[in-house]
């Protein structure tokens, strides 16, 4: 396999781990960017266990997930059933708390950034079993009466609230499985790239993946696939000195999409009236 | 007598059958040499990027003029990584396949990230911009164009130290990015050295606007300034200092990647009588570098060339003389054997004719390499002295 399909395939791999964990929590309305925090913290702790303690990959990606979900479980305490804006407030805070953490601690290698993690002998073997579990079990959620109630919330919180659904549990549910996602995420990058930087984790990371989001939509798991693989794929395939614009290319696709489609490219009701194509044939 | 004509027809039939598969083997199996280079033309060093790519694709046509390399042209490829390390492991995936070498990346965040992926691909990477603390962990698939930070640069500041003998403390307005800090710590070391105390001042990576981090720094009373930070925030500050009545600008001392054309146009008629060094001397006598210096002048608004302006050119013209000397032809056939041919000789260069200096390199390190301290005079820079 060319170095290009495998770099493509995995960073496109790692995206839909990450756009997942931002879709969940999105469920019931909260854009949760903490997720992009914990990717960080789990990628450096992935990091600084391999290096300099010769953990192997499966006990610190197991480690990864539990200390995402940790993390995110702690503060959904407070933003479980915070509006939107206070969810992504407090996660893009998150975002630079870390990034600027890391920034100066030279244990981690601070602006320079963090080397010589080792690489994983089968990345996209590995990366693939992982997003086939983490996509049944996201499939199962939306499919189970949690999913149903999700789909509630995000329509009218005050109606689901009158059916006996419980917000605030759910949206703590959510962002911690989100957390454990991006945990798992964090892992499989430094695993994957070998290496690590703060600046990796910033506006630029979140507003890939809300594009990732928006364009795939937002309302089915399935649209982050497409759209993970188009927006990483095109800036790959084009020449350099087209790619480089790729941050308008997103930009104007985002306004397109969200002009023409506001659910973005796969919607539910696109699913369903697919599915309802093929029985009925 | 037919035998014998026939016989030596037959001998000279083979003799000329084996000089054409010799000749054959040797021949250039490419069009255009394309040289890819792994640069940053945007982001926060855009402007040093865009010098590096000017002297490299200058260097390209220069040759392409005196006839190319092996008769044939020579392209440079610029990638942009815009100082994002994921985004110089995906431009290095794109090449790493196929090419014969490549030039940078550049800077050192996106070596660290690229490089290794260019290791497990057999690539030899031209790292012709920064020093051996970066680069030695990938020896021998890099080289190091200087030697390590710690040896090279204090004895500049030793030297400015001695200029200025009156200097007992003085403050380093020091940015965290990228190799910025370690450069720092070695202009400590040169002026501890000196007896000088120095106290650092850390200059946030999106500051604006300068005032309170001037009035924290002249707080402290020191004799002399270092700046360790990009060019436009060098500028800045030290228009501030004069501003507030700093009036001994030879205390003042610019590092070597401030070097650049946002400094001069930021920083004005404050710059008079600053300190400033870096890797290349502008009164040099050498034609190619008159020349070079001139085109340079002519496509960039009369500034002179950026302190590690010539990297690429002289790294341009080591690769041609490792494709001539070692006969390369650039088969995809023999791709690993003859970026291994590169490799070898470009870390062992000997009495390399660069465009201001002659040098040699010793398992990918710089033999010697002065660096030049000067003052800035009506925008020009005057040669104080140099450093080895």
């Amino acid at each position: 396999m060319s170095s290009t399909l495998m770099y493509f395939l995995g960073f496109s791999m790692t995206y839909i781990l990450m756009a997942w964990s931002i879709y969940l929590p999105y469920r019931v309305k909260h854009l949760h960017f903490l997720a992009v925090a914990t990717m960080a913290v789990t990628s450096y702790m992935g990091g600084i266990l391999s290096v300099n303690f010769g953990w192997s990959f499966l006990p610190t990606l197991l480690l990864s997930i539990v200390i995402g979900a940790l993390i995110s479980y702690l503060i959904s305490h407070t933003i479980g059933n915070a509006p939107t804006f206070t969810v992504v407030i407090v996660g893009i805070t998150f975002v630079f708390i870390i990034k600027t953490a890391i920034e100066n601690t030279d244990y981690l290698g601070g602006t320079i950034g963090l080397f010589g993690i080792p690489v994983l002998d089968h990345p996209l073997i590995i990366l693939f079993a992982f997003l086939l579990v983490i996509g049944y079990f996201l499939y199962r959620i939306d499919h189970s009466r949690i999913g149903r109630a999700a789909s509630v919330i995000f329509t009218d919180e005050n109606l689901a609230k009158s059916m006996g659904i419980k917000p605030k549990q759910i949206g703590m549910l959510f962002q911690t499985i989100s957390g454990g996602i991006a945990g798992s995420a964090g892992v499989f990058y430094a695993f994957f790239v070998g290496s690590l930087f703060p600046d990796f984790f910033t506006f630029h990371l979140i507003g890939t993946l809300m594009t990732i989001l928006f364009i795939g939509g937002y309302t089915t798991m399935w649209g982050v696939i497409p759209a993970a693989l188009i927006l990483r794929g095109v800036p790959m395939i084009l020449p350099s000195s087209i790619a480089s614009w790729r941050l308008l290319i997103y930009g104007v696709l985002l306004v397109a999409i969200i002009a023409t489609k506001p659910k973005g490219l796969i919607t539910k009701k696109m699913l369903w009236e697919l599915l309802k194509k093929r029985s009925g044939s | 007598m037919r035998k014998y004509v026939a016989k030596f027809i037959l001998i000279m039939l083979l003799i000329f059958a084996f000089g054409s598969m010799t000749f054959a083997q040797d021949e250039v199996a490419v069009d255009t040499w394309e040289i890819h280079f792994l640069n940053s033309v945007t982001g926060p060093i855009a402007s040093i990027g865009e010098y590096m790519s000017w002297s490299a694709n200058y260097a390209a046509a220069k040759i392409n003029e005196e006839g190319g390399i092996r008769g044939k042209p020579v392209e440079i490829v610029i990638h942009d990584t815009g100082v994002q390390p994921d985004k110089g492991i995906e431009e290095m995936s794109k090449i790493v396949d196929d090419v014969l070498v490549v030039m940078g990346p550049v800077p050192e965040a996106v070596i660290m990230a690229a490089v290794p992926l260019a290791v497990r691909n057999g690539l030899f990477c031209m790292t012709s911009s920064t020093s051996y603390e970066y680069t030695v962990e990938y020896f021998p698939w890099t080289l190091s164009w200087y030697p390590p930070t710690e040896e090279k640069l204090p004895p500049v500041t030793e030297l400015w130290a001695e200029e200025n003998p009156e200097m007992e403390k003085v403050v380093q307005f020091v940015e965290k990015w990228a190799a910025w800090p370690g450069m720092a710590g070695a202009h400590t070391i040169g002026l501890n050295n000196k007896n000088v105390k120095v106290i650092d001042v850390e200059v946030p990576k999106d500051a604006v606007e300068f005032s309170s981090l001037v009035v924290k720094a002249l707080a402290e009373d020191p004799d002399g300034f270092v700046l360790t930070c990009n060019p436009d925030k060098a500028g800045k500050i030290i228009k501030e200092l004069v501003n507030r009545g700093w009036e001994e600008k030879d205390n003042i001392l610019v590092f070597s990647s401030a070097d650049d054309t946002a400094l001069y146009t930021t920083g004005g008629d404050a710059l008079n009588g600053i300190s400033i060094y870096n890797y290349i001397d502008p009164d040099s006598e050498n034609e190619r570098w008159l020349n070079f210096k001139q085109e340079y002048k002519e496509d960039h608004d009369g500034k002179n060339p950026g302190s590690l302006a010539t990297n690429y050119y002289d790294s341009v013209y080591m690769i041609k003389e490792a494709i001539e000397e070692g006969k390369l032809t650039g088969d995809p056939a023999k791709l690993a054997e003859e970026r291994i041919k590169i490799r070898d000789y470009c870390r062992n260069v000997e009495n390399f004719k660069g465009i201001q200096i002659t040098w040699s390199m010793n398992e990918g390190l710089p033999t010697s390499k002065p660096i030049f301290l000067f003052e800035i005079i009506d925008g020009e820079k005057q040669l104080i002295g140099k450093s080895r």
